[in-house]
């Protein structure tokens, strides 16, 4: 099964485990396997719109999925999917 | 609360001074207990943002997760993101605000004519419209004018 990887403030909604397997075929059903699972991590992740957040990036072992096909990008069962968060600023 | 060790603040300040007139940016590394953040290592990153870095920091995803492991191999977890503002105070702007993640504590570092002046820690909320100012403890021998 693909693996996700639980940035550490997330952990606190994951029974603090740092990686969870969760079945599924594309980034899409494996992100809504993985928050129906753990409910606390989905307004972390998703806005009121069920949007990603934009502070959420998502890769797929090292590829961002916004190059790739977004929720649709298929997943293998040895893949990792990697959630990252997207910082920046200034004055 | 965030408290920042002797090491990592040394870090942080000379990084800041050595980028300037440039934003600089960074990764905090520690424990927490719940109530108070401690600080303990701090890794300078590459400020990636294409246009001018004297007004704006990016980081690149890719970095946070080399911190996330460099955190994870010393036993430690990331808990916060610092950055400088050259010639400004340290405030949260909206630029900050908009680009920011409610997972990390935001450590501003103010910079003036190439030397530290003073610092404030952030906690931006989900939604990216607020971030209510968070105690700060630095080490009693920091440098600041």
């Amino acid at each position: 099964m693909p693996k996700v990887m639980i940035p550490t403030p997330l952990r606190q909604y994951t029974d603090k485990k740092d990686s969870v397997e969760v079945a599924g075929a594309t980034v899409g059903e494996i992100l809504g396997t993985l928050t129906t699972t753990y409910p606390d991590l989905k307004k972390n992740l998703y806005n009121d719109e069920g949007k990603l957040r934009s502070f959420v990036n998502v890769y797929v072992n090292d590829e961002d999925i916004r190059y790739l096909s977004k929720d649709k990008t298929e997943v293998g069962a040895g893949d990792t999917v990697t959630i990252v968060p997207s910082i920046a600023g200034g004055r | 609360m965030i408290r920042i060790g002797d090491d990592a603040w040394q870090v942080m300040v000379d990084h800041a001074e050595a980028v300037f007139p440039n934003e600089c940016c960074g990764a905090m590394l520690g424990s927490s207990d719940g109530e108070t953040k401690i600080v303990t290592v701090a890794l300078p990153l590459e400020n990636v943002h294409a246009g001018q870095q004297a007004t704006r920091y990016e980081l690149r995803p890719e970095d946070l997760l080399k911190a996330e492991k460099a955190a994870r191999a010393r036993g430690l977890d990331l808990i916060g993101i610092f950055h400088s503002h050259p010639d400004h105070d340290a405030y949260f702007s909206e630029t900050d605000l908009k680009n920011s993640c409610p997972w990390y504590s935001f450590v501003v570092m103010s910079v003036k004519a190439g030397r530290y002046n003073h610092a404030k820690s952030f906690l931006p909320n989900m939604e990216q419209t607020e971030a209510p100012e968070e105690a700060l403890e630095l080490p009693a021998t920091n440098r600041s004018a």
